[in-house]
């Protein structure tokens, strides 16, 4: 059982069940705010931008990127990388919390989830484009056809990767989802409009609150929660493993799916706590978004960026350990102090060594810290991927075949379309749907009450 | 008005829970509890058992089986292709798909089993007897009938811990 006086409060303002459901509910029923159209338009120039980079791509060919012969891979993968990273917080938050028990999750999975939604669809925009003729897409689905040898290999990592990220596409989009029957069905009660009674009815899928209803639905979480456990490890280290099988160098290492796995995590988390930040700062949501809430979020990411410092070194002293020249080179020369050293430092900085402020609590406590610092640890995040991918294909074992990349503004502009398109969908997600689980917040509201010893010893949470 | 039931509206969880215990001591069980979330001592007492989780298992099991034939039927027997001189029947790397597609498949099984058997479908027309059943008040219905001679007994019961509506 939680115990609020050793543990700290987890709802703030002594709040009876009303007011909880009404404060997260009120973002939905107010007058939407001039800066939310303002920030929508933003995020839809943007996604125009992207949307026209993609009509570029798709009329003229790939050849509108900078990818060569050499570097074939370029910022779509990077790209493609850091999204999924980003979409790991979602599962991360509700799973692995949920398991380990932290009641302090429920004011933040449903945020986590939301956004891990919208970076896993930005995400699997990249492969698509990247394929060059992404109207033969369904190319890679097993079904009989006619085209002879042209079939689907089930031992390449490229094929896993496609079934990992549909299938964690749509398994959290609907976890997310009903996940909020209850408190769509909350907002069908309490709303005065037909029209909001009726549209979110219709969501709320005829959602009532009877015992029968919970009865299923946590024996649902509880199957969704336990299968689902699995993909926050294995969505990334089956990404890690499109590199990890090829011979390349500084690549072809077993470190790479628990480093691609703690990375992604690393990466979700900081973008969770940009998300929460946003949110107690325009919807002051800092009753249920508490100082301990962000408190904890950031002791994890000391945490993870402990363990990121140490895989970047391991990964150096294994080059050095292993005698091979090739290994010796890529990370001496290429990577600490090559042409691309600039992204292999601020990676390093950004990652192993920014976060570790937040060993202090005063950097815990100042907002606008903590907000500055889970950006630099995304734009890290982000130098970690090009430093992996870019490095390694640029310099490989033959000299004859080096070759430097840089991204066209074509490329720039896919990846500007996707932010645009995270801004956008984030945005519609603060402004339509409880962007706290409200049902969930009020079974822990319980272990705020003065009458806390009073309640039964046998709950099962 | 011409009901057939009473319902008891409580404040908080405590107050539901002792007033539900009651109740049952008196042998009489509500028809269904609505509450604003799970409350455990409810979901036991009203005696009901989901068999989700097994549902779950099988789903999990079949679908493993029918995958891995699939892949192995594809990969070695129907339509086998040499990659690089591997083994047409490379089973381990076979492990990834199956998981994963398992995975997603239980998922989508499980969740229409849920919506078949709770009836929680888009477009549904919820029965509601209480409007604040979601939002702060939890919600006992007792059948009038099922009350008997107890009804006294259960009327005070429901308002020394909440209300009557």
């Amino acid at each position: 059982m939680y115990n609020s006086e050793v543990r700290g409060r987890l709802i703030t303002g002594d709040k009876s069940l009303g007011q909880i459901s009404r404060e997260i509910i009120a973002p939905i029923h107010a007058k939407t705010p001039v800066w939310w159209y303002f920030a929508v338009l933003v995020g839809l120039i943007m996604f125009g931008i992207g949307g026209y980079s993609i009509f570029l791509t798709l009329t003229k060919g790939i050849g509108m990127w900078g990818v060569n012969n050499t570097v074939a891979w370029g910022w779509a993968i990077i790209n493609f990388v850091w999204w999924i990273g980003i979409g790991h917080a979602g599962t991360a938050f509700s799973i692995f919390l949920l398991i380990l028990r932290q009641k302090w999750r429920t004011a933040i999975n449903r945020a986590a989830e939301a956004m891990t939604v919208v970076a896993v669809f930005c995400a699997s925009l990249f492969p698509l484009m990247h394929m060059g003729r992404p109207w033969l897409f369904f190319y890679i689905f097993p079904y009989p056809n006619t085209r002879g040898p042209l079939w689907v290999n089930f031992n390449s990592p490229l094929f896993w990767d496609f079934v990992a990220i549909s299938a964690y596409l749509l398994i959290s989009a609907s976890f997310w989802y009903f996940g909020m029957l209850p408190d769509f069905a909350t907002i069908r009660d309490t709303a005065k409009s037909k029209i909001k009674k009726t549209v979110y009815g219709i969501f709320a899928f005829g959602w009532t609150g009877s015992s029968r209803e919970w009865l299923r639905f946590e024996g649902l979480s509880f199957v969704l929660g336990g299968i689902a456990a699995v993909l926050v490890v294995s969505v990334h280290s089956i990404v890690s493993t499109d590199f990890a099988v090829s011979v390349e160098v500084g690549w072809h290492t077993t470190i790479f799916p628990p480093y691609f796995v703690v990375g992604a995590i690393f990466s979700g988390f900081a973008m969770v706590l940009t998300l929460v930040v946003i949110m107690r700062g325009l919807y002051k949501m800092n009753d249920f978004i508490t100082d301990s809430h962000i408190d904890a979020v950031c002791r994890v990411l000391i945490f993870i960026s402990l363990i990121m410092g140490t895989a970047y070194l391991t990964e150096i002293f294994m080059a050095w350990y292993s005698g091979s020249q090739y290994e010796i080179y890529m990370f001496f020369h290429n990577r600490l102090t090559g042409e691309y050293a600039f992204q292999f430092w601020a990676m390093f900085v950004s990652n192993a060594v920014i976060p570790q402020l937040f060993w202090f609590k005063g950097m815990r406590r100042r907002m606008w810290v903590v907000f500055v610092i889970s950006i630099i640890i995304n734009i890290g995040m982000w130098f970690e991927r090009f430093n992996i991918v870019v490095t390694s294909l640029s310099r490989d074992y033959l000299p004859s075949t080096w070759a430097s990349y840089s991204p066209t503004w074509v490329e720039i502009g896919f990846f500007v379309g996707t932010l645009g398109m995270f801004i956008t969908g984030v945005l519609l997600f603060f402004r339509f749907v409880p962007m706290i689980a409200i049902s969930e917040l009020k079974s822990v509201a319980k272990f705020d009450k003065q009458r806390n010893e009073n309640l039964k010893h046998n709950d099962h949470e | 008005m011409n009901k057939d039931y009473i319902l008891g509206v409580f404040k908080d969880e405590e107050s539901l829970v002792s007033a539900f215990d009651k109740v049952k001591e008196k042998g009489v069980l509500p028809l269904e509890v609505y509450t604003p979330y799970p409350v455990h001592e409810i979901l036991e007492g009203m005696g009901n058992k989901t068999r989700i989780t097994y549902a779950a298992f099988f789903y999990g099991v079949f679908v493993a089986i029918g995958i891995l034939s699939f892949l192995t039927y594809a990969a070695s027997i129907s339509w086998s292709l040499n990659y690089g001189g591997k083994p047409f029947n490379s089973f381990p790397s076979f492990i990834v798909v199956t998981i994963v597609a398992t995975i997603l498949s239980i998922t989508i099984l499980t969740l229409l089993t849920f919506s078949i058997r709770s009836k929680i479908f888009p477009g549904k027309v919820p029965e509601i007897y209480h409007e604040r059943a979601t939002d702060d008040r939890f919600v006992m219905v007792i059948d009038k009938k099922s009350m008997g001679a107890n009804t006294e007994a259960i009327n005070s019961i429901i308002t020394e811990y909440g209300e009557i509506e």
